[in-house]
């Protein structure tokens, strides 16, 4: 019951909606990860030369540049998916609305899904885009990267979805916001290496999506030593919350 | 619609049922109505049989299609307009009617062509640049139910089409669903107005806590529950009024509550 055409057609309507208000669109997708690679990469990777990380040797703006990859992908899908799909469920019912046309809700979750991880690749891209011109990333790498971050777009848009399944009101997602998304932000790698930190805070590290993502990004743009658990810990987690979020959100929908 | 039960299931409470076994057959051309107060398993019942939610059990067919194996196919044919206010807010009137007809597989030209007749016979032509939301609450219902039509459906599902809106707005609502019955489009029409039952609807069935309580022309089930003579009621302390029968009348008697007759 789940077809091509019908998540085509929805993915069509966001992509319309982003078209329509392109100034805003670009703003909102664009701004943040550029605001981030100057005010760290130029400004701190200014100050801290280079980093040692085991055998490899790498400048601290090559080493933020990808953890930017990684934080972009983390907050486009994250905030589109959680913020996004509760106004199209609970204020707008775009969902309620489609569904009873001949696109199953199957579907629209399905759309959902890869226009959250689509919004979220366009915005990474740029970043990588970016990091090669400056001569930071290895093409091919970058390259290579991007449908990685396509990927790793579904894992965080899954959780946003189930966030916005789960909440009652626009506000409770900021409960996750601030107690997932942010401690992930900061203690998953992106400003620092995890060796920096204690080995507990390194195993709990190493538990949530955003270590895995952002250490498979740095061994493709800058060829660091591959983490053999990382892509493991990302396969169970993009079937976890994928499956997990197109259920609570049908569970919310469906009565 | 065969048998066709919903039981709502809540973690922590007692199960509710919301229909308990209704079944009814609407054919092309029949305006049928489903009338009730709020709570009586209209809404729950429009919900089931777009396939929307799945039934605890019993069947619902469109032309023969069961909604719930195959809901694509039945829903070709099928066109709601939901009690909520489902338009999308992030398109104006005539894009949102074009998009709309998209999810119908109506190519972009086709839906180009029939928005604007739609526009023009929902008296919308003038807004259709406009965001939903510089539409008044009359002109947002008329646009759903437009909506509705774009993809020409042979089976209609209006769910209290009318609710809180000015008799102006209401008449041409009213003249647009004679119009598709007219043209032998099958309308399940969800309604607590009883007049508008009356109006509008070839049978009436009477929902109440989830059962059809009866099902037959407006003034068949008048003349089977409460007779042709006049209903004396009094209207407020010290005045009393004599009108005829009405389905109101119907509904208050089948569902436990009793108006004086006079002889």
């Amino acid at each position: 019951m789940t077809g091509w055409w019908g998540i085509r057609c929805v993915w069509l309507r966001y992509f319309d909606v982003y078209r329509k208000s392109l100034f805003y669109s670009v703003v909102t997708t664009f701004v943040e990860p550029m605001l981030y690679l100057i005010a760290f990469g130029f400004g701190l990777g200014g100050l801290i030369k280079t980093i040692q990380l085991g055998n490899v040797s790498v400048s601290y703006r090559q080493f933020i540049f990808a953890g930017i990859v990684g934080q972009t992908i983390l907050f486009q899908s994250f905030f589109e998916a959680a913020y996004g799909s509760f106004i199209r469920m609970y204020y707008q019912r775009v969902f309620q609305a489609i569904a009873t046309t001949p696109i199953t809700l199957s579907e629209v979750l399905w759309a959902e899904l890869i226009w959250d991880a689509s919004k979220a690749t366009f915005a990474s891209s740029a970043v990588l885009m970016i990091g090669t011109v400056m001569g930071d990333f290895s093409p091919p790498g970058a390259l290579i990267a991007l449908p990685l971050c396509f990927l790793c777009s579904f894992i965080f848009a899954g959780l946003g979805i189930l966030v916005a399944a789960r909440s009652r009101t626009i506000e409770d997602i900021s409960y996750p916001q601030y107690l997932l998304i942010f401690p992930m932000f900061l203690f998953c790698g992106i400003f620092f290496p995890l060796e920096n930190l204690p080995k507990v805070f390194q195993w709990i590290a190493w538990t949530l999506p955003l270590t895995s993502v952002i250490s498979l990004i740095r061994t493709l743009t800058l060829g660091l030593p591959f983490q053999v658990q990382a892509l493991p810990l990302l396969a169970v987690w993009l079937v976890i919350l994928i499956v997990w979020s197109r259920r609570a959100m049908t569970r919310r929908l469906v009565k | 619609m065969r048998d066709l039960a919903k039981r709502y299931e809540t973690p922590g409470r007692d199960p509710v049922w919301a229909i308990r076994g209704i079944s009814f057959e609407i054919h092309e051309g029949e305006c049928f109505g489903l009338l009730g107060p709020n709570g009586a398993g209209k809404s729950t019942s429009m919900n089931c049989i777009s396939g929307f939610y799945p039934a605890t059990s019993g069947s619902v067919k469109i032309f023969d299609t069961d909604v719930y194996t195959h809901p694509k196919q039945a829903r070709m044919n099928l066109g709601v307009c939901a009690q909520d206010d489902t338009l999308d807010t992030d398109f104006t009137v005539f894009d949102q009617m074009v998009r709309y007809g998209t999810y119908f597989r109506v190519a972009v030209a086709e839906g180009r062509r029939r928005t604007e007749a739609l526009l023009q016979r929902f008296g919308l032509d003038s807004r259709r640049a406009d965001l939903v939301e510089q539409l008044s609450g009359g002109m947002r219902r008329r646009l759903q139910v437009a909506r509705a039509l774009v993809s020409k459906p042979k089976v209609l599902i209006l769910d209290e089409p009318t609710t809180g809106l000015d008799p102006e707005v209401r008449r041409v609502l009213w003249d647009v669903i004679a119009e598709e019955r007219a043209k032998g489009v099958a309308i399940l029409l969800s309604t607590h107005y009883m007049e508008e039952a009356e109006r509008l609807c070839d049978r009436v069935a009477i929902l109440h806590l989830g059962k059809i309580l009866d099902c037959a022309p407006p003034s068949e089930l008048i003349a089977k529950h409460i007779g042709k003579e006049q209903i004396d009621e009094e209207i407020r302390a010290g005045v009393r009024w004599k009108r005829p029968p009405n389905l109101e009348d119907v509904y208050l008697k089948l569902t436990g509550s009793h108006l004086e007759k006079t002889p």
